[in-house]
């Protein structure tokens, strides 16, 4: 065990030493985290809406008033039918349509509750979801300054209901996947190269010509790493959390659980890859391409899945980012806890082990 | 007992390149022994070997009665190596350095400082600086204690003198007979000639093969041609008149000295050599018998390899 | 006629004097060996020398041109071969030669010529189409060296050329200096091994950034009082 301190010592003064790759793995993150939620987020003003208002009484006429005094919503027209509706949406006149119910006031009043059908322009996906939360947010400020308004009674709810969408992509899609690319840049990317550097500099040589048992090595490469992504994910965490308001409904404590499982997954990964190249060079190009760039593209993170070739969705099974996203969305959008995403949480497990074992027998190999 | 046995081992690179071919040899436990060969000779393949970082494809090698390729976690405790090439963290402070390996052999640094202290009293005063900011003759010293923290019973060396200047070749050297004297057995590689008359025994190799293995003197007197030297005031043009020779003879630039080895009965090839020059208008200082060098022998060696 | 006329020339690094005044003149056609311990600053001066670093202080006049101020024309007019950096391990011999005639800007038509014959020169031409990387080290200085000539510099630098080949191959590489030599072209060789300091016409040893001693290797022996340059440099380089 005294062995694994000092390995582990001795990472940290490589990784300390080296301030500016420090500077800009803790950096990064954060970076990412800011331009994606801005970009995104902040991008969409006065957009063009309809209103179709079934209902015409005051209350209906308040929540109009409310939508029309966002920032986000310029009402464009008010049509009278559904077709009317759809018509619009060829034209590509409006993005959004918001259909209020018929009795709109007695509803909340006697029943309090009531529907709001919203109806998105699903050409272009992320941004509906966009504004289908902006509508919610109007939705949820109406429904509190009604609360406050009526002194007595229940409170109500809302429903809002998608159309053209039903199977609604959060705008948050994005936390999950820069968590993702996060981990895997700074664990599979950084244990892979610097294990790499230790083959170019020689010092792996003399590392392996010691009694030292090669598990402590490679663990010795991966906790470091673990570590600082790990700081980074609860740093992404909290900015998403505190700064773009995103939901987080499952525990968080088995949120990160599920994070320190994927970073292993992707350390392994990384492992793995140092085995095979001989130069940082080397480790570096093949995360990238075999790594990095399958996450990008085949983990649903930017690109939907379902849309694509056949070929490309069975081939997104084979790289631990999908598994990791079907599992982080689950819960932090869904709240979902063990048993509903202990699948994804063995598929991931299991790929570490396979990818540690070969690693140790491709360093134990002597040739 | 032999501290190594190395029999008949073979290793061919990429199926082509035949690395090492029937290498065999043996240390005496304390001798300190010479592997003498230019760059690409096998030295480095065969230092993997011997460190257990590569398996050779035939063979049968046993250190300190252990078998290399079987039992070679036992025998990593018992092994120190320098490299060619330095191979310590160059981000770590000397003494991180130092504390690192004596670790990693599950050794300690006080207990052993006893064998290093006279190297390490040398780069004491630098503890503080990292190993990459080092001079080259530092980072040397530094790598040889961290080669001998864990106070091994072999030492193996690959050309720990190569691009070295004399002085610094020299120091290096009288270290060596140090180590030597601490009971460990040491293999050390080197290209330069002159190194080898330090050895206790030699073994010269080339393209994979071991062309000879002795002591340097015995080396020395098993050279089979009559070796003289002798100045020329332009020893270009002498070599240059020289490829006409008709006799049997192996000559080449020695220094400022013209080294001529003679395969001939000399009583008769001597007056036939003095009026050859005669011939060719060379002017020559006195050529007198010299006792061949190491250098002359190799180039012996080599040149007959090369004819047969 | 000088080829290297250097006055006094000095680098600081901080306050790290690495090349401390140094001063001589080596001769057109002579072969000049830079010796002195690791670290002496060798590599320094031969870097001032080559147009790579400009000198703190001092004037070195290279194949006519001035250091400081003409370094461009310093390059195109010498060659430089090192053992650490020579030939590419990936290109074929011939491409390795293409590659630096190409930079060196010779004329396409003449070019493939020149290599023909410098391949012919060293009996190498079999080998034109072979991986620089499959080859002996002892091949790979001598092509080095004919690279390093293909433009017919004025002056070649040769830093370490002959470091780890064996004897007989040390021999033939000086045989190539010394033709080369005989052409005219001026020879700067640093070399760890004393016995080829012997062939060199004259020699400097350099020792903490000063020119300890100068002059031909005979001169320097009876000067020091020992019968070989080893014995010299061991008497003047002392830690």
């Amino acid at each position: 065990m005294k062995e694994l301190r000092m390995i582990l010592k001795k990472e940290f003064i490589h990784i300390f030493r080296d301030r500016i790759t420090l500077l800009l793995v803790l950096a990064m993150p954060v970076a990412l985290v800011l331009l994606f939620g801005f970009t995104i987020s902040t991008d969409i003003h006065n957009a063009r809406i309809a209103v179709l208002d079934h209902s015409k009484d005051s209350q209906s006429q308040a929540f109009i008033q409310k939508l029309s005094s966002s920032n986000y919503f310029q009402i464009v027209s008010y049509p009278n039918t559904e077709t009317e509706i759809d018509f619009q949406f060829k034209e590509n006149n409006i993005k959004l349509a918001i259909v209020i119910p018929h009795n709109f006031e007695s509803q909340l009043e006697k029943e309090h509750n009531t529907t709001i059908q919203v109806i998105d322009d699903v050409s272009d996906l992320n941004i509906a979801s966009i504004l289908n939360n902006y509508v919610r947010s109007v939705v949820l400020d109406f429904q509190n300054e009604y609360n406050e308004s009526i002194t007595h009674g229940e409170p109500f709810s809302i429903t809002t209901k998608m159309e053209y969408n039903s199977n609604m992509e959060s705008v948050y899609m994005f936390v999950p996947g820069i968590i993702t690319l996060i981990m895997i840049l700074v664990t599979a990317l950084m244990s892979s190269i610097t294990l790499a550097r230790e083959k170019e500099t020689g010092t792996m040589r003399m590392l392996f010509i010691t009694p030292v048992k090669k598990i402590y090595v490679v663990i010795g490469k991966v906790i470091p790493y673990m570590i600082i992504s790990f700081i980074s994910t609860i740093v992404i965490i909290v900015i998403s959390v505190f700064v773009f308001k995103m939901p987080l409904n499952g525990s968080i404590f088995f949120l990160l659980l599920l994070c320190i499982i994927f970073m292993l997954t992707a350390a392994s990964f990384g492992m793995l890859i140092s085995t095979i190249s001989t130069t940082q060079l080397d480790a570096m190009m093949i995360t990238m391409m075999g790594l990095f760039l399958p996450t990008v593209l085949l983990s649903g993170f930017l690109f939907p899945l379902n849309s694509m070739p056949m070929v490309f969705q069975v081939l997104a099974n084979i790289f631990p980012a999908k598994w990791f996203i079907l599992a982080i969305k689950d819960v932090m959008i869904k709240g979902s806890g063990f048993f509903d995403v202990w699948p994804y949480l063995t598929i991931l497990f299991g790929m570490a082990v396979i990818f540690i074992s070969i690693s140790l027998k491709m360093l134990d190999k002597r040739n | 007992m032999e501290a190594l046995s190395v029999q008949k081992v073979n290793k061919v690179y990429d199926k082509t390149v035949q690395a090492l071919q029937d290498i065999t040899f043996e240390i005496r436990e304390g001798e300190l022994f010479g592997l003498v060969g230019p760059d690409g000779a096998g030295k480095s393949t065969l230092f993997n070997i011997l460190t257990t970082l590569l398996l050779p494809d035939s063979g049968e090698i046993r250190i300190l009665g252990m078998d290399l390729i079987n039992d070679y976690k036992l025998v990593r405790q018992e092994i120190g190596y320098l490299p060619g090439t330095f191979s310590l963290y160059p981000d770590l402070s000397v003494k991180e350095n130092l504390d690192f390996f004596a670790v990693m052999y599950k050794s300690n640094i006080e207990e052993n400082m006893d064998l290093i202290r006279p190297i390490w009293r040398q780069i004491e005063p630098f503890s503080k600086r990292k190993a990459g900011k080092l001079s080259g003759g530092m980072k040397q010293k530094l790598a040889l204690c961290c080669a001998l923290i864990h106070r091994p019973r072999i030492l193996f060396l690959d050309e720990p003198t190569t691009g070295v200047d004399p002085v610094s070749r020299k120091e290096f050297w009288e270290i060596l007979q140090t180590i030597k004297t601490q009971g460990i057995t040491v293999l050390v590689s080197t290209p330069y000639m002159d190194e080898a008359t330090l050895c206790d025994r030699i073994a010269l190799i080339q393209n994979g093969k071991i062309l000879g293995i002795d002591t340097p003197q015995s080396i020395i007197q098993h050279f089979k041609g009559t070796l003289y030297t002798f100045r020329s005031a332009d020893i270009f043009s002498l070599l240059k008149a020289l490829e006409d020779c008709p006799l049997q003879c192996n000559y080449y630039p020695y220094g400022e000295y013209c080294h001529i080895a003679f395969y001939e009965d000399m009583e008769t090839a001597m007056p036939q050599f003095l009026q050859f020059l005669e011939e060719q208008g060379q002017e020559h200082g006195e050529i007198k018998p010299i006792q061949p060098s190491i250098e002359d022998c190799f180039i012996e060696i080599v040149k007959m390899h090369r004819h047969e | 006629m000088n080829s290297i006329e250097v006055d006094h020339l000095t680098k600081k690094f901080g306050d790290f004097v690495a090349v401390n005044e140094i001063s001589f003149q080596v001769r057109e056609g002579e072969i000049f060996g830079f010796l002195g311990a690791n670290g002496a600053g060798k590599t320094t001066a031969i870097k001032m020398m080559s147009g790579l670093l400009q000198p703190t202080s001092g004037k070195a006049i290279v194949a006519g041109y001035d250091v400081t101020t003409q370094a461009k024309l310093i390059k195109r007019n010498i060659g430089y071969m090192s053992q650490r950096f020579s030939l590419y391990n990936d290109l074929t011999v011939f491409e390795n030669m293409q590659l630096f005639g190409t930079i060196y800007k010779i004329p396409r038509t003449e070019l493939k010529q020149r290599i023909m014959d410098s391949l012919a020169a060293l009996e190498l031409t079999k080998q034109a189409n072979l991986l620089v990387n499959s080859i002996p080290l002892g091949w790979k200085q001598k092509l080095a060296f004919a690279t390093a000539i293909l433009h017919k510099p004025k002056i070649v630098f040769l830093d370490e050329p002959t470091s780890g080949v064996d004897p007989i191959v040390r021999r033939e590489f000086w045989n190539l200096i010394y033709q080369t030599a005989s052409t005219g072209v001026t020879i700067l060789v640093t070399t760890h091994y004393m016995d080829e300091a012997e062939y060199c016409h004259r020699i400097s040893i350099m020792a903490d950034g000063n020119i300890r001693l100068l002059g031909t290797p005979e001169e320097l022996k009876q000067q020091v009082g020992v019968s070989t340059i080893n014995d010299v440099f061991v008497e003047y380089v002392k830690h």
